[in-house]
């Protein structure tokens, strides 16, 4: 239990001061990604602005680093933390081109 | 002429940013090796409407084709690809060609609501048309195939449709004596082989382009070229009625995967990614060049006209979690569905006859 508690607040405090920091932007106007390839380091967020005119759906079908934001309206912000190395593939389900690398770093 | 097309500031209002957005900010905290914060709203601020120009822009014919890299254009390899093409020989049945379901006097398709195949069976989709498969993304309706390469390759083996084992396919090939000399030509360091194939198919299918059309001549500044019909629809169509949200650029699609609402069981790109609610029902945007040659329409094949495809985008389908979010009633008026058909129809070119080649023997 003491345990748990303790790994939670790690967590937390680790999301915290991911959120504080001003993290990379990526931008998704006119269906394409602002960057090809970012790199950043263990357990820090990269923030997702869908600031094109239609719906976006971000994902990732890398192993291990699955995840899926669904459909992001314009307007919309989501922050997405990555907190093992390694390369992530991150896609938008909906727009075949638009395709990224984010590379984790320790 | 600002204010021609609808502002979209409209959609990117200013919102409350999450208050407290720090320590306990994320909706959700996985154990694995990715976190998902809560999604918030963010000012954007103002965009202004692009005017008629920037628009028009958007649509201009580009003036090369692109090959790839790994497969550049030689015209010995569209030659070989073109009898290949047009070779029923490339079924098992020896009856069927890549021509029978993309016939260049169909509009590139075969004017069937679903395809044939082996054995005279109906498929479960339209045959796609395949003009300007060169600008193509992603290929299948459902995106299964990545290149043309791997698309040239996949209705010849598919048991449903020519039913033709590579292997098999190669040693026929190989029989027909003319063949040899000109994959030689082709692929010099390569030869006959499956890979070979694909190429020579794939290139020749990039040749496969829509030509001018109307429509091209009014975006190059000729505005006796459409009627003020289509104009008005033109306007429609990039703005009311939202259809350049995904059918956009010269090809009019950018290759995207949308459920439009169509009361069909088929999942189509959910499929292969079942764990996104968006991509069950959805379906690759086909391109609207040559559109009035190749009803009838949609993925299934179930409406005849483009009169009922307008009628479909503004009921909006069936409302359903993986409908597009583009999706929803529009309220066109009757002047409007008129005017998007008649722009529609400016899509089409008076595509030249296309000779069927001499097969080898």
């Amino acid at each position: 239990m003491h345990k748990t508690v303790l790994f939670a607040l790690v967590i937390l405090s680790g999301l915290s001061a991911g959120a504080l920091a001003a993290n990379q932007v990526i931008h998704q106007q006119g269906r394409v990604f602002s960057s090809e390839s970012v790199t950043i380091k263990k357990g820090e967020a990269l923030t997702f602005v869908n600031d094109d005119s239609i719906p976006h759906n971000l994902m990732s079908a890398t192993k291990g680093s699955e995840f899926n934001l669904g459909s992001q309206a314009p307007g919309m912000s989501t922050d997405v933390t990555f907190k093992e190395t390694g390369d992530v593939q991150v896609i938008c389900a909906i727009h075949p081109r638009m395709k990224m690398m984010v590379k984790v770093t320790d | 002429m600002s204010g021609f097309f609808p502002r979209r500031s409209t959609m990117l209002a200013t919102a409350v940013a999450a208050a407290g957005f720090g320590a306990i900010g994320f909706a959700s905290i996985g154990l694995g090796a990715v976190v998902v914060g809560e999604t918030r709203r963010i000012d954007l601020g103002a965009k202004a409407a692009p005017g008629i120009d920037a628009v028009k822009a958007q649509y201009k014919r580009p003036a090369t084709i692109p090959f790839p890299k790994e497969n550049p254009y030689t015209p010995e390899k569209a030659a070989l690809g073109k009898k290949l093409y047009f070779d029923t020989r490339l079924s098992v049945s020896m009856a069927q060609s890549c021509a029978s379901c993309h016939s260049p006097g169909l509009g590139w398709g075969d004017g069937l609501a679903v395809g044939v195949g082996h054995g005279m069976a109906k498929l479960g989709r339209h045959s796609p048309t395949i003009v300007n498969a060169a600008w193509g993304a992603i290929f299948m309706w459902d995106g299964r195939l990545a290149t043309l390469e791997e698309q040239a390759l996949g209705p010849i083996q598919a048991a449903g449709e020519m039913n033709m084992p590579l292997e098999q396919l190669m040693e026929r090939l190989v029989s027909i004596g003319e063949y040899k000399p000109l994959f030689n030509a082709a692929f010099p360091d390569e030869g006959m082989s499956i890979k070979t194939l694909a190429k020579a198919i794939a290139t020749y299918e990039r040749t496969v382009v829509s030509e001018r059309a109307p429509f091209d001549a009014w975006i190059e500044g000729n505005e006796k070229a459409i009627s003020e019909e289509a104009k008005r629809g033109f306007a429609v169509f990039n703005g009311k009625a939202l259809c350049s949200a995904c059918h956009e650029g010269w090809n009019f699609t950018n290759d995207g995967f949308q459920d439009i609402g169509l009361p069909s069981k088929d999942v189509g790109r959910g499929e292969f990614v079942p764990g996104v609610v968006k991509m069950q029902h959805a379906f690759k945007t086909p391109g609207l060049r040559e559109i009035a040659r190749r009803s009838p329409f949609m993925h299934d094949g179930s409406l005849a006209t483009l009169e009922a495809v307008v009628e479909h985008y503004d009921r909006g389908g069936v409302d359903r979690p993986s409908r597009s979010d583009l999706m929803k009633p529009l309220g066109l008026t009757a002047q409007e569905k008129s005017d998007l058909v008649a722009f529609m129809k400016t899509l089409t070119s008076n595509l030249s006859p296309t000779a069927v080649p001499v097969l080898p023997r």
